[in-house]
């Protein structure tokens, strides 16, 4: 599904990634960890498409990152969901506007997009917040939202960049349960955090990194 | 369809909720293109008038004392061959007096102590339609006053002429300013959309997180602009159709002048009009995208 060869990526003389090598399989949920400035959010900048590397390879369900033109990884962007830790939603749109996004970028239908969007958030439990705004609701249910939007084209991986660092322990959990069920699905899952809370007993293939290296890789 | 119906949807909630900027740049842009028309309402009426002035040059050839019919019949056939001319009428010797007389009205008996009469007879020529063919009235005077039995020609044109080059400079400078304008709506409108661009930046990089393409975020912003040019060209073209209504009756009934025809801007010039801002909006958009939109 992700394969990644020698890739390095250098902003100036700061190096923020060195020769990672990785293969991640499909349907695999793995973790990305390691201290600030480890290099985890660059790394997935990359597995998404939106930096590019100084050297090396990523081929992303056989696509080659490097050498794709813009327009093929801005569809290549629609298989791959994009979950932040400030959750990236528009205030001035509702829930269920927020959601809709990802749908109508691609042009589809209203009736599909009212039955995906639905669907998503029924998935996320959010069905009865749907004509809310993003600041009316929590954190939580505003991540919430987010994995929504992140989930309703039915992507083949979706990343998660510190998706609970504004979140407390008891909903930290709860949307970690919702991202597991999410791979139950069959989604690839990789998630960046440096909370070792989260590591915790997870089961999951973990991937160290520290300086812009991958220093271990605990299977899950 | 469905998605140009999107792509509308988000340009109009975008300038409402950018009005007050939207507001103030509709504005300046109204006043630019009200500017530009009223400069091609004005070269037209000036046209016009130069047209209906050009119509009526009038050209007197005046004839020697004690011409005889036969060199007065030449004479008749030659000015019947000018281009454009019509003969309007021949007014003799004594006509000439009498309309001197009653010209004078009471100081008429200042004449009464001429033994002879001074006046000479003329033929009075009209040139019509000169648009289709340049007249040159110095030609036609210099090749009259040869001619035996005509002592001298005089016509109206000269002013005219004069006036063809007042005409020709304005156009000119019309041309200059109106360019000038032009970049100075296309400048407007690229900084009204590059604000509104900087105002959604955020919203441009979630669109584009969940998969949009370039286009699909900068078609609304292109559209901002072409709705920005036309609604500016349509308030400037009422405001100009207003103004016009208003003064050309004003005029009339202020100065009770014989009634200068003053003429409005012809449907093409209207449908430039609004396409030339349309045009300018376009423009502008696509410039604002191409140098601010950073994706």
């Amino acid at each position: 599904m992700i394969q990644i060869y020698r890739l390095s990526k250098s902003f100036g003389t700061n190096i923020a990634l060195h020769d990672i090598g990785l293969r991640i399989r499909k349907g695999e949920f793995v973790f990305i960890t390691g201290p600030s400035g480890a290099g985890k959010t660059t790394l997935l900048r990359h597995i998404f498409g939106s930096e590019r590397p100084t050297s090396g390879q990523i081929l992303i369900d056989g696509i080659n990152l490097t050498r794709v033109n813009k327009h093929k990884l801005d569809l290549l962007r629609r298989k791959i969901g994009f979950v932040f830790q400030d959750f990236k939603l528009l205030n001035n749109k509702t829930v269920y506007q927020n959601v809709a996004l990802a749908l109508e970028v691609v042009g589809e239908r209203p009736a599909i997009i009212r039955k995906k969007v639905h669907q998503a958030l029924r998935a996320v439990d959010l069905s009865k917040k749907e004509k809310a705004f993003p600041l009316e609701v929590s954190g939580g249910e505003q991540q919430r939202i987010a994995i929504a939007r992140a989930i309703i084209n039915d992507p083949m991986i979706l990343i998660a960049d510190e998706p609970t660092g504004n979140l407390d322990p008891d909903i930290t959990k709860d949307i970690m349960v919702l991202f597991r069920s999410i791979n139950l699905r069959g989604t690839t899952v990789i998630i960046a955090t440096h909370s070792r809370e989260l590591l915790r007993d997870t089961g999951q293939r973990i991937i160290v990194l520290n300086q812009g290296r991958i220093v271990e890789e605990i299977e899950g | 369809m469905r998605i140009w119906l999107y792509y509308f949807k988000n340009a109009f909630i975008n300038m409402m909720n950018n009005r007050l900027i939207h507001v103030i740049s509709m504005g300046t842009i109204t006043i630019s293109i009200l500017i530009l028309g009223s400069f091609m309402l004005l070269s037209i009426n000036l046209d016009n008038w130069i047209k209906e002035w050009g119509g009526t040059l009038s050209m007197s050839v005046y004839l020697k004392d004690g011409v005889d019919e036969k060199v007065m019949g030449e004479i008749e056939k030659q000015l019947l061959n000018i281009k454009g001319a019509k003969i309007k009428g021949f007014i003799s010797k004594d006509q000439a007096m009498m309309q001197l007389k009653e010209s004078l009205g009471g100081q008429a008996g200042l004449l009464s102590g001429l033994k002879n009469n001074p006046l000479p007879g003329s033929f009075e020529l009209i040139f019509e339609d000169t648009d289709d063919y340049h007249i040159e009235p110095d030609k036609i005077t210099a090749s009259l006053e040869k001619m035996e039995g005509v002592d001298e020609v005089q016509y109206s044109e000269q002013w005219v002429e004069r006036f063809r080059g007042v005409i020709f400079v304005f156009r000119v400078a019309s041309l200059i300013i109106g360019g000038l304008l032009c970049v100075a709506v296309l400048f407007i409108i690229t900084n009204t959309i590059k604000l509104t661009i900087y105002s959604r930046r955020d919203e441009i990089e979630i669109y584009k997180l969940v998969g949009a393409t370039d286009w699909f975020v900068k078609i609304p912003f292109l559209i901002e602009g072409a709705i920005q040019g036309i609604i500016s060209g349509l308030i400037a073209y009422l405001v100009l159709l207003s103004a016009y209504l208003f003064l050309s009756t004003k005029t009339i009934q202020i100065l009770d002048l014989p009634v200068i025809d003053i003429i409005f801007l012809t449907n093409k010039n209207v449908i430039s009009i609004i396409l030339l801002s349309l045009f300018l909006g376009l423009m502008g958009g696509l410039i604002a995208i191409g140098r601010f939109f950073k994706v």
